[in-house]
């Protein structure tokens, strides 16, 4: 079975070089027979990628202990899906998912692009530059197909990922990243053709918004599992590992929004070339950070030698990208400007200062420890009042904008047109405002913000569809006539939830900790928490303790038990009891720990107002990415009359 | 205008900095001699942990060098809520200040290091 895995990966390492080389020679010297030979070979490294990996996973599923890789993540009683999840529990599956999925989407989009010969000639040679690293690491440095002599049982997955969102999670995240580079390979192959009219865009826009959606979607669960599994009552702590997966998402909003002004007025060619490199390198920072330890997380990842390998690559990509870019600088001048302040253009504009400026001072807060040690010889780091000041001064207006801009005019808007198309958005802000500071709410003035910026917003977006729908005649004709808008005012809408429950569950959050004997009460928010007593429980690795906990408050009565799980092996564990309150979509959190015989318990309740609405902000979040991303008859044939006409040839 | 913005963004960076310091010493057993002031201290947990965090005695346990031939070690006293997984052997993070040869931690401020998907399991026994 090894051999075959092996002989698979590097069957998919020739196909992937000579899509490199030949690809980069054919486009050099214009040979069209040799281009379409060297996209066959990076359509066929896919099938190859694909028999490795359902060798490992066969491997996986087998639990057959001769393969190293099969014997350090998994053991004979471990459940069948994780042991197959297992594909992504470790370096060397890690490595073989990237290049599986990447050769997957680069076949994808090379194949359906296949007709656009200019702009394919020196896209395939791109995605074969990124994917030849990847089969080389896993044919010649980190190969999941090494063999011993078969052993005892293997050594297991970590209790903590046994669970359901281990299934999703990782393989979402890749999804995400990985996709990153269809946009990517697109621009650069645009820059080396010097065919940099808005074409490459318009090829990947869908690729985007798909990578787009799923490093969102990924991240989201990823917080999910963290809140609900490891018992600290939070979702997101600024951790190097999970900064990581948003720098990327970030920057691929701000591309998202600021390819939209180039395909409307040809603007912004050059940002957009440095927002696609800037997203891929991240998401390349991000897979170099997980792996090679450099960097203090609380995860901590086993040190591994492809740290210095991943290092050389991303340095070779910065360097590619940005000689690139510099190289082709005159073919990207545009002619039109920036006619105003006050217009479409210009709030697209700061959306995209905004969402990278919170993109480089988190990635300036990750690096941070590296830097001090560099410069001042002592490794210092910054933590949560750093990130979220800045969360704070980019974030808020941030979410201000997304309720201007759509109704700013293009090009020019007067002053007077926007009074008129402000005041209902705006008079919802201000009674917003008004009323939550009656009601107590000005305890957290970023959480006030947040709350009369979303009432703007969610006025503003409400405004768009009343209008929308009056001209229309119909609210599903009218999505349906311009998913694209529509999709992206129902994203914004889910942002607006994100921020309502992020602001909610941290700005408004009541935390209560007490040393209770069985029989006392502590107060938490309007809840009243009893402990009743505790109890032992076994289960079939742990033995632990429940604390019963009889809640009211609020018109409501429930039990809670939380308690602590004590693992042989792994050591001890939180167990959260959580209760969600269906009416106000908040969270009663609670975890204890047992202090003595006497049942004496430490125990913390946090009640988390409206954090449901962040779960919920997932599902619009996909929703409104999906109307966005559906195939649309009336934007394809546009475009197709549009490039008949000749436009395309302008830009050279 | 762009760089207008920029410049903005890059002064509100350079003021924040400048008012609200520059983050905390990420520090080792080893390298925390010397250090007032707050500090966050990476090191393992060894011996047996003594006391109980919940009490006004505290938690009492010690710490040492991850990964050096010759750890050095500092005994920790620690108060509030524990964390995931704590016990003797994990790789932990805390947050305090050394006072007569005893890290002082705040409260709260203890984080197990999460055995993660990539650390091979059991990997933490050395």
């Amino acid at each position: 079975m090894a051999p075959l895995g092996r002989a698979a990966l590097l069957l998919a390492f020739g196909l992937i070089a000579y899509a490199l080389v030949a690809g980069s020679y054919a486009a050099w010297k214009r040979r069209r027979r040799l281009a379409l030979s060297a996209q066959n070979a990076l359509l066929a490294a896919f099938p190859a990628t694909l028999i490795a990996a359902v060798v490992l996973l066969v491997a996986l599923g087998r639990r057959d202990m001769t393969f190293v890789y099969v014997w350090q993540h998994t053991s004979h009683k471990l459940p069948l899906g994780y042991a197959l999840s297992a594909f992504w529990g470790g370096q060397e599956g890690s490595l073989l998912l990237w290049l599986l999925v990447l050769t997957g989407y680069a076949g994808l989009a090379v194949w359906l692009n296949r007709r656009s010969r200019e702009l394919m000639a020196w896209t395939v040679p791109v995605f074969g530059l990124v994917a030849a690293f990847f089969a080389f690491m896993l044919c010649f440095v980190s190969s999941p197909f090494n063999v011993q002599p078969a052993p005892g049982d293997g050594r297991g997955m970590v209790p903590s990922l046994q669970n359901p969102y281990m299934l999703a999670h990782p393989p979402l995240l890749y999804l995400g990243y990985v996709g990153l580079t269809v946009p990517f390979a697109f621009g650069m192959g645009a820059l080396l053709s010097g065919r940099t009219d808005e074409r490459w865009i318009v090829a990947t826009r869908r690729w985007t918004l798909a990578a787009w959606m799923f490093l969102g979607v990924g991240q989201l669960i990823g917080a999910h599992w963290a809140y609900v599994e490891i018992g600290w009552g939070g979702y997101y702590a600024w951790d190097p590992v999970e900064n990581a997966a948003l720098m990327p998402w970030l920057a691929a909003t701000a591309f998202l929004h600021s390819v939209m002004i180039q395909e409307k007025r040809g603007m912004l060619k050059v940002w957009n070339m440095i927002l696609v490199a800037l997203a891929f390198n991240l998401s390349l920072f991000g897979t170099f950070l997980t792996r090679s330890g450099v960097i203090d997380s609380i995860h901590s990842f086993a040190q591994s030698s492809i740290g210095g390998w991943f290092l050389g690559f991303l340095t070779l990509m910065v360097v590619l990208s940005v000689a690139l870019i510099r190289w082709r600088l005159p073919l990207l001048r545009t002619k039109t400007r920036l006619e105003s302040l006050v217009s479409r253009e210009a709030t697209f504009l700061y959306n995209n200062l905004l969402l990278v400026a919170l993109a480089l001072t988190i990635l300036w807060g990750v690096l941070y420890p590296i830097l001090s040690q560099a410069v001042r010889g002592e490794a210092r780091s910054v933590s949560k009042p750093y990130y979220d000041f800045f969360l704070h001064t980019f974030g808020l207006p941030l979410l201000l904008l997304m309720g201007l801009g759509p109704l700013v005019a293009w090009r020019r808007a007067s002053l007077r047109s926007l009074g008129k198309t402000f005041i209902v958005p705006f008079a919802a802000a201000i009674v917003t405002g008004v009323a939550l500071l009656a009601l107590g709410f000005g305890s957290s003035w970023p959480g006030l913000l947040a709350y009369t910026f979303g009432a703007f917003v969610v006025a503003s977006i409400v405004l768009e569809f009343v209008r929308g729908r009056a001209a229309a005649g119909g609210m599903l004709r009218l999505i349906g006539r311009n998913r694209r808008r529509y999709g992206g005012y129902i994203v914004h809408a889910a942002v607006v939830l994100l921020a309502i429950g992020i602001a909610g569950s941290s700005a408004y959050q009541t935390q209560r900790e007490r040393t209770l004997k069985p029989g006392g009460s502590i107060e938490a928010a309007g809840y009243t928490v009893r402990y009743l007593t505790s109890t032992g429980v076994r289960g079939p690795n742990y033995t632990g303790f429940r604390a019963l906990l009889a809640v009211s408050g609020h018109g409501e009565r429930f039990r809670l038990n939380p308690g602590i799980n004590n693992y042989p092996i792994e050591g001890q564990s939180n167990v959260a009891s959580i209760y969600h309150d269906p009416r106000s979509l908040g969270d009663v959190f609670t975890t204890a720990h047992l202090l003595n015989k006497r049942g004496t318990i430490d125990l913390k309740v946090l009640v988390k107002p409206l954090i449901n609405l962040i779960w919920v902000a997932g599902f619009v979040f996909v929703a409104g990415s999906l109307i966005a991303m559906w195939p649309d008859a009336v934007e394809q044939r546009r475009l197709a009359a549009r490039y008949a006409a000749g436009a395309a040839p302008a830009g050279i | 205008m762009i760089a207008l913005s920029v410049a903005a963004a890059l002064a509100i960076f350079v003021v924040y900095t400048a008012l609200a310091g520059n983050g905390i010493a990420d520090l080792t057993p080893s390298t925390l001699a010397g250090h007032a002031g707050d500090v966050s201290l990476v090191g393992k947990v060894v011996g047996n942990p003594q006391g109980n965090a919940a009490y006004h005695g505290g938690l009492h346990f010690q710490l040492k060098d991850i990964g050096r031939a010759t750890p050095a070690r500092v005994p920790v006293v620690y108060r509030g809520s524990m964390p995931d997984l704590f016990e003797t052997g994990r790789d932990v993070v805390v947050e305090g200040t050394l006072r007569n040869g005893v890290f002082v931690a705040k409260p709260g401020s203890l984080i197990t290091k999460c055995p993660d998907h990539y650390a091979p399991a059991k990997s933490s026994k050395t």
